[in-house]
């Protein structure tokens, strides 16, 4: 699971015991228009918790063309990979694993039934 | 303009009139003028789907498309060093070379005279260049075949006959990891095969000495070629059968060309395809054991990929869109939009640990095959895949730009019972996670009375823009294009019900 996927799931990592880099092909124009889709406090939480390179505290001025932050987060959204770990749902606080790079998120019946 | 050029234009042209059964013969230009050879080439693409078939055309290829009144066929012209990106076309189930289109046959009276005259015709039709074009694209299909696993035993249902009074059925395509292995790195493999195509112009035609490797042990003659005739006739006026002008048309061919016939283990395939007053003769590029095979209620439900393409392709994908199919099975459309809408991000998510597993494991074996092909620095694939219900999506509320989906017909998956509840509570979820205002949905279903009855009650949530009907294996589905009001998603609780559409 990369971050970029997690930034669309409605429940934060928690914890990850098994982390891995892949190199991907940078794509500057990919990475730009893909910032304002971005949920930023999740992704400052993703980073922390997964001990990633410093992120901004919000995005530079002017980010479409600076390529050294482009870069950056091109290496946060997709070059990272959760293997194995954990996510937490913020209103349930139910935990999810993630295995072999797939978080399980199925609820039981008893759940989606509140 | 070329003289084979022109002759093939006029022969395009041609209307057969009652008396004037001769045709002319194109013979083959000098060895140089073959490099400049336009052809005319036919692809069956499923029903519904012409037109996005044909903008994927002209997309890759340059050329404008003729859409057949025959459903599922179209006719585009191109060059013959264009041939290995014909085969690139991801739109494309089957494709043919033309040998002569006739746009208005005169059939004459009785069957006999019908028959008599499909048997004349064989030795009058222009063969040589779509026998070039033939020779030419088998030695492609050796290099795809090494991983391609074909099914011996598909080959019992291809019979001579044509299917009757209705147009041919297009069938489910089994997505097995091998098949889907083959199918994607012809998009990767493909700039290798096109230098092919520049040597193997002005060779002998008459050389058969590579056909031989694919051909049974037991053919002691390695310059005959075996072949059989397909006719697939769709009309109410015809006085003969599909089987009776096969079999005399294909016996004039094999008096004519001293071929040998053979049903099962062919290298040319020759396809005579008559609806209603238009007849088109063609030889076969590819072939149709995986897409021809009737199935049952109880087949497999994998997606064709050229189905999922024209799907994603409907949807008009933008870069970094974000797409997601909530029951991905194996994974086919994902799969099939992260290699071709390379540039924007995928998700695929089912309940079932199979098919999750599945997918990844499919996603995983092509990630290799491109790591081994592009070395080290790969472009990696846009899509991760999650283990999740439809019902209790766990995305954050607008946050989707695309869904699209192949939603259980209940009939193999689930059943129409639980459809009546599924489908209600699977539309409310996409309509949240969906981004209001430029969101859509392509959703692809069997249960049209349920789907409508399902989606009359969120007209303040989604539009139906646009419906293609299709044929999956026999059945009639349809595949809907929805668009995401500009509406913003309330919790039901907080909603007054779902009122109907204003």
């Amino acid at each position: 699971m990369r971050p970029l996927t997690h930034n669309l799931l409605s429940s934060h990592v928690r914890g990850a015991t098994e982390v891995r880099i892949n190199p991907v092909e940078f794509n500057p124009d990919f990475i730009a228009r893909m910032i304002p889709k971005v949920e930023w406090v999740l992704l400052l939480e993703a980073a922390d918790t997964l001990h990633l390179v410093e992120v901004p505290k919000e995005p530079i001025q002017g980010y479409e063309h600076n390529e050294e932050f482009l870069r950056k987060m091109h290496h946060v959204l997709l070059e990272v990979e959760v293997l194995e770990g954990t996510l937490q749902c913020p209103e349930s606080g139910r935990l999810f694993p993630i295995s072999r790079g797939i978080p399980s998120m199925l609820l039981s019946d008893e759940e989606t039934e509140t | 303009m070329s003289d084979v050029q022109e002759a093939t234009n006029q022969l395009l042209d041609v209307n057969l009139c009652e008396n004037q059964m001769s045709i002319q013969v194109t013979e083959s230009g000098p060895r140089s003028e073959s490099e400049h050879l336009q052809v005319t080439i036919g692809a069956t693409v499923p029903t519904g789907f012409e037109q996005t078939a044909a903008d994927e055309v002209r997309e890759k290829l340059g050329s404008s498309c003729k859409i057949s009144k025959d459903r599922g066929k179209i006719y585009f012209d191109i060059s013959v060093d264009s041939l290995a990106q014909v085969h690139c076309l991801r739109s494309v189930d089957n494709l043919f070379v033309v040998v002569q289109e006739f746009k208005d046959y005169h059939f004459k009276e009785t069957k006999e005279e019908v028959l008599k005259d499909f048997e004349d015709l064989a030795g009058k039709l222009p063969w040589s260049d779509p026998l070039k074009i033939w020779k030419i694209n088998t030695s492609f299909k050796k290099k795809k075949t090494k991983r391609r696993k074909i099914n011996p035993n598909s080959s019992k249902q291809k019979i001579d006959n044509g299917r009757g009074d209705t147009t041919v059925e297009k069938d489910v395509k089994e997505f097995t990891n091998s098949v889907s292995d083959s199918q994607i790195l012809d998009s990767y493999e493909n700039p290798a095969i096109k230098e092919e195509v520049s040597t193997l112009i002005g060779d002998d035609l008459t050389s058969c000495k590579d056909e031989t490797e694919e051909n049974s042990k037991e053919e002691a003659d390695p310059e005959v070629l075996k072949f059989r005739v397909t006719c697939n006739r769709a009309g109410e006026k015809h006085c003969f059968s599909s089987n009776e002008a096969a079999r005399d048309f294909g016996g004039a061919v094999q008096d004519y060309f001293k071929w040998k016939a053979d049903m099962t283990n062919f290298d040319v395939e020759v396809l005579l395809n008559i609806h209603d007053n238009e007849i088109v003769v063609g030889i076969a590029l590819t072939e149709e054991s995986l897409h021809r095979r009737n199935i049952t209620h109880f087949g497999p439900t994998t997606l064709r990929s050229t189905l999922a393409y024209g799907m994603l392709r409907l949807c008009a994908p933008q870069p970094t869109d974000i797409i997601v199919d909530p029951m991905c099975g194996t994974g086919a459309i994902p799969i099939e939009g992260a290699t071709e809408w390379s540039n924007c991000y995928h998700i695929a998510g089912d309940n079932n640990p199979l098919a999750v597993n599945r997918a990844a494991n499919n996603i995983s074996s092509l990630l290799t095959k491109i790591q081994v092909k592009e070395g080290k620095l790969s472009l990696g694939l846009p899509i991760d895949t999650i283990q999740w219900d439809i019902c209790n999506l766990p995305l954050r509320t607008g946050s989707v730009d695309i869904i699209v989906t192949d939603m259980p017909f209940g009939k193999r998956m689930g059943s129409k019972k639980r459809n009546w509840n599924l489908y209600p509570a699977c539309l409310r979820e996409m309509s949240r996670v969906c981004r209001p205002g430029t969101g859509r949905a392509v959703l692809l279903t069997q249960d049209k009375k349920c789907f409508a009855k399902a989606l009359s009650g969120m007209g303040h949530l989604w539009r139906k823009v646009h419906t293609v009907w299709v044929n999956i294996g026999g059945l009639h589905a349809a595949v809907y294009l929805l668009k995401r009001t500009p509406q913003s998603f309330f919790h039901p609780s907080e909603q007054d019900g779902e009122r109907c559409p204003w």
